[in-house]
């Protein structure tokens, strides 16, 4: 008899202390809207999504003990619908680009009840690269003055917009004498590949896509402009101040899917071919050592000014409302991530990559169907080595070599090349290859060309 | 103008039922005419379509948004219908135009439909000569035009900054130039709308009652 009360009061005592156990436990619910075809955002968004870093990072201790999470993706074409799902609270992390980034800022300011907060970067170009003006493959255009009286689209309000018309400005091209079209990434590839448009202006990866697959060629890189292009985390201020552990949380993720694509870029591209449909080639030219995008999640004073920058256009060309970037910007969540990891973010912060600097003498490229990426540290070495891969009819997927004048990495089939003597340059425009060629007594051949230059008989 | 009010009330009363047709008529016409529109512009019949818990997130945005005055502009832009064209060419697809059923502008529409039903009763009630019944057509005709216009729901990957009613002109063709200089008169130009139509509805009114107060008057002898 004894025995059994223990045991009606042990099943009580375990009952009681589920359901205090319960009614302590909250259910977390995290909302993250992201976009799997800007590259640029991958290391908040898909990548984090894809290897289940954020859960790797949630707080299990303390206030965090009992707590239930709900992590859920939504992926979008652009930021502005995510910036709409954060005001209704839908999200409460946004990804996205500099611009739209700006816009989700001034919109929240504008109500009197809700804030967003910047909170982390994803990824940079120093100069500007990621956006791009590509016209058709066949047009007789090579440089961004030959567009004068021409129709140029982009999607007005994003990142490429604000690229093209500061690059029109400072090549001394008023907006009278372009026609200016407003047109979506999709349709403005599909027209570049129909020729039915002389120029499109779009951002990270639709340049690259359209030369990739042989429809667009590159006249103008964002890097011209010399304005940083950035990709960045915005955080609604309530959720932040209810769960600060889980923003801290979520930007560790983003620097560990940074970490993991840096690891092995070949095997992170070809994976992040399968979630995101983007050709694992492209996306090589962004996330590979000396690529477009350098992942880093730290807030740098640059950044900053250029968002002002940035933000200045939206005001004069679509009135968009202020934005108190004082109030907007914190680093406070990006540091206490930083210093949970162990990491320095001073040096983190200091740290700016300028591919002109960062990538002279990079080795150059080759990706073999089956054998996947090997490096030549010399032009002779690369032509030599394609010589015999093409001779033995290998498939390649694609090659990789770098721009002279500004160090970008580029398509080698893209590319324009120079021989001067026994030497060979690359190129990424027309013009300064002619430049080039002048100057050190040589010609622009083809990559066919250089490559036959290395075949050798029998 | 107490007897246009008479008047305006009386007719409503009258035909409420009619009134309340011509609401629904416009609701659905101007999306299937926003619809058709896309179609005919880009050549490509609508491949996906997603239903949104229009009820659920308005609820949500009242419980997590403080400020009572944010509450009704975040909760105007809620989607309940979303159908386009998704491109799949492009990674794992890509939205290439979209139309959105949002229950505000759906509202918005409901309105439009019973002041245009309005004033062409009026016309009717007023027996108005063929140069004032052409005014007033053309007067109704635009201002159903600019509310439509600024109504309008259509959207593409463009709308990367602010998505907004400039954006199916645009879409339409619009230059970009014209489209964002026109993006902030937005409001005036809705206002201007019911503005015009309110004033014709009363203008018809007054047109009646003082018709009939003439009609009334006994004749001097």
């Amino acid at each position: 008899m004894k025995h059994q009360s223990c045991f009606r009061g042990a099943v009580l005592a375990m009952g009681l202390t589920s359901l205090g156990g319960m009614a302590m436990a909250e259910k977390i619910t995290i909302a993250i809207g992201h976009q799997s075809m800007c590259t640029d955002t991958y290391t908040a968004g898909i990548v984090v999504k894809e290897l289940g870093l954020l859960e790797k990072y949630l707080p299990t201790d303390g206030k965090y003990a009992d707590a239930e999470y709900d992590v859920s993706w939504a992926d979008y074409s652009s930021g502005g619908p995510i910036t709409n799902q954060m005001l209704a609270n839908k999200l409460n992390f946004g990804v996205m680009g500099d611009y739209p980034l700006i816009v989700n800022g001034a919109k929240f300011q504008e109500t009197e009840s809700l804030r967003t907060l910047y909170v982390a970067g994803t990824g940079y170009n120093l100069k500007g690269s990621g956006n791009a003006i590509v016209v058709p493959v066949g047009s007789d255009i090579y440089s961004i003055d030959q567009l004068k009286g021409k129709s140029v689209s982009t999607p007005v309000g994003s990142a490429a917009w604000g690229m093209l018309l500061k690059a029109m400005q400072d090549n001394s091209i008023p907006s009278a004498e372009y026609a200016l079209k407003n047109q979506s990434p999709a349709v403005g590839a599909a027209n570049i590949a129909a020729g039915k448009i002389d120029a499109h202006s779009d951002f990270c990866p639709w340049s690259e896509i359209m030369e990739f697959r042989g429809t667009g060629r590159k006249i103008y890189d964002g890097s011209e402009t010399n304005v940083p292009y950035l990709h960045g985390v915005v955080v609604r201020q309530d959720f932040a101040e209810m769960y600060p552990e889980v923003v801290e949380a979520f930007i560790k993720a983003v620097w560990a899917a940074g970490e993991w694509i840096r690891e092995d870029p070949m095997k992170a591209v070809s994976l992040m071919e399968g979630w995101t449909g983007v050709e694992k080639e492209v996306l090589y030219l962004y996330f590979s050592k000396g690529g477009h995008l350098t992942l880093d999640p730290t807030i740098k004073t640059e950044w900053v000014d250029a968002l002002k920058f940035n933000h200045g256009v939206l005001v004069k060309e679509k009135a968009i409302p202020p934005l108190d970037f004082d109030a907007w910007i914190t680093e406070d969540y990006v540091k206490a991530a930083y210093a949970d990891l162990g990491l320095d973010y001073a040096a983190d912060k200091a740290m700016m990559v300028d591919p002109a600097e960062a990538n002279a003498g990079m080795p150059l490229e080759i990706w073999h169907a089956r054998d996947g990426i090997s490096s030549y540290p010399d032009m002779p070495a690369f032509l030599t080595a394609m010589a015999e891969m093409t001779g033995t009819g290998a498939k390649l997927n694609a090659t990789y070599v770098y721009d002279v004048e500004t160090g970008l990495k580029l398509f080698g089939k893209t590319a324009f090349w120079v021989k001067a003597g026994e030497d060979y340059a690359t190129f990424l425009r027309k013009g300064e290859a002619e430049t080039f060629a002048t100057a050190h007594d040589g010609a622009l051949i083809t990559f066919d060309d250089a490559i036959s230059d290395f075949v050798t008989e029998g | 103008m107490t007897g246009a009010l008479h008047i305006l009330i009386g007719v409503a009363r009258a035909q409420w039922r009619r009134l309340m047709l011509w609401g629904f008529a416009f609701m659905v016409l101007s999306q299937v005419a926003m619809l058709a529109a896309l179609i005919l512009r880009f050549q490509a019949l609508p491949n996906y379509q997603t239903f949104y818990n229009w009820p659920g997130n308005v609820a949500r945005i009242i419980r997590s948004t403080p400020a009572l005055s944010d509450m009704p502009g975040i909760i105007a832009e809620e989607w309940l219908v979303e159908i386009g064209r998704m491109n799949y060419d492009y990674g794992t697809g890509i939205s290439e135009w979209s139309l959105n059923v949002i229950p505000s502008r759906l509202v918005v529409m409901f309105v439009l439909g019973i002041l245009v039903g309005l004033c062409a009763a009026l016309m009717r009630v007023e027996r108005c000569s063929l140069p004032v019944r052409g005014s007033a057509r053309a007067v109704t005709g635009l201002g159903a035009g600019l509310i439509a216009m600024t109504n309008a729901t259509m959207s593409w990957v463009v709308c990367c900054a602010t998505p907004s009613w400039v954006v199916g002109l645009a879409m339409m063709g619009l230059g970009v130039s014209s489209s964002l200089a026109l993006e902030t008169l937005g409001p005036w130009l809705n206002f201007g709308g019911f503005g015009l139509l309110l004033a014709l509805a009363l203008c018809l009114a007054w047109r009646s009652s003082r018709r009939a107060t003439i009609l009334a008057e006994p004749a001097h002898a």
